[in-house]
């Protein structure tokens, strides 16, 4: 068993210990006392460079380790093999068209799926790539050419950095069904009517999407700020947006009014 | 920076397009609605680059980017296209698009695509 050190969260504070990696399970020295075995994560999660593990025995327990890219790698690989999740071999493109654009390196890569509580994990030699299931935009099952040949894939919209990006999922059909089936049920929460908003609204959504601020939004769809405070009212109740900024107008004073007359007379004498 | 003939069968997607395009330094030279007016237009204004719809009324984008090309062989022209109609783009690229951009679409991700098609 190999010993690295990494900064693990105790009792609210990051300490520093000499974590044991196996193949099976991780040992966690004192004052943690703890041996993970793999097969017991029930989720897994990294945030920058935080692991988030979810260990669940007769309780759950969530760990969270701190250590360089190399060493998170190297568990993310051991985990993400045994862990308790739904996993299958595939040929996965991730990301395939990120903001509207294909990739252009995009390639296929042999390796394995692996669908854990909060997200997607594409795995291959040289990638680990995880799509949360909150980031999940659409689910379909569609066509895409493979070696020239129309292929049935799985493509999973995610959002990645504020962008819309694609990925796709090649596996023999059967397990293709299957796996969609688990993954619209793993992001059934997101789903929504499609009608819950009106063509103006869409088209609002779609600006906003696109990078349009407010005031290019109202010049460009013609409509007041009243109504387009109205519209972005529904988007924010539905969940469909969240604000960033909130932008104030102001019109002069008296005294302002008479500030500004007198900087233009100075300017004019 | 490129002149940019427009081509959509809906003003809306004309009207986001020269917005992001305009924000972007490039002047909109002209717009058309339907296939055979882009191809005319294109006779037209000469322009550096074309984004070209592809389910258009009257010539579709695939045909109208076949005749530009057959007007023009080094006409630049990016495909603009909805979500599942990647088979369509793979058509198209064979058929001498320079490039192309899935709706619905991010401003900087249009004006990156855009760039590398004016600097090929």
């Amino acid at each position: 068993m190999k010993e690295v050190p990494v900064k693990i969260q105790h009792n609210n504070e990051w300490i520093v210990v000499k974590m044991g990696i196996g193949e099976d399970r991780i040992v966690l020295p004192a004052p943690i006392n703890k041996e993970i075995h793999f097969k017991t994560v029930a989720d897994i999660a990294e945030k920058k460079n935080i692991l988030i593990i979810t260990v669940k025995t007769d309780t759950e327990t969530v760990y969270k380790i701190l250590s360089v890219e190399k060493v998170l790698q190297v568990l993310k690989k051991f985990i993400l093999g045994s862990c308790n999740a739904y996993r299958l071999m595939a040929y996965f493109m991730s990301p395939a068209i990120r903001g509207g654009v294909m990739v252009k390196e995009a390639q296929w890569d042999k390796g394995s799926v692996v669908v854990v509580r909060s997200g997607i994990w594409f795995v291959s030699a040289t990638k680990q790539i995880c799509v949360p299931v909150n980031d999940v935009a659409a689910i379909e099952l569609t066509k895409r050419d493979v070696q020239g040949k129309p292929t049935d894939v799985i493509k999973i919209d995610h959002l990645e950095q504020g962008e819309v990006s694609s990925s796709f999922v090649l596996c023999p059909l059967s397990t293709l069904q299957v796996l969609y089936n688990f993954l619209r049920d793993t992001t059934k929460s997101m789903d929504m009517k499609g009608t819950e908003l009106d063509g103006v609204d869409q088209q609002v959504a779609m600006l906003v999407y696109s990078g349009m601020d407010s005031h290019a939004i109202e010049n460009m769809l013609n409509i007041p700020h009243k109504q387009l405070d109205a519209i972005y009212d529904k988007i924010l109740k539905l969940g469909l947006g969240e604000v960033v900024t909130i932008r104030r107008e102001i019109q002069l004073t008296t005294k302002g009014v008479r500030y500004i007359s007198d900087a233009t007379k100075s300017q004019t004498n | 920076m490129g002149k940019i003939l427009i081509v959509d069968d809906t003003l809306f997607m004309r009207t986001l397009l020269k917005n992001i395009l305009f924000s972007g330094g490039h002047t909109i030279v002209g717009e058309a609605g339907d296939g055979d007016e882009g191809v005319a237009k294109y006779k037209e204004l000469k322009p550096d680059l074309v984004t070209m719809d592809i389910v258009m009324p009257k010539l579709n984008g695939i045909e109208a980017l076949k005749a530009i090309k057959a007007l023009d062989p080094a006409a630049r022209i990016v495909m603009c296209t909805a979500v599942g109609q990647e088979q369509m783009v793979k058509l198209a690229i064979k058929s001498g698009a320079k490039g192309y951009i899935i709706k619905p679409f991010q401003a900087p991700k249009v004006l990156e695509e855009v760039k590398n098609v004016l600097a090929s």
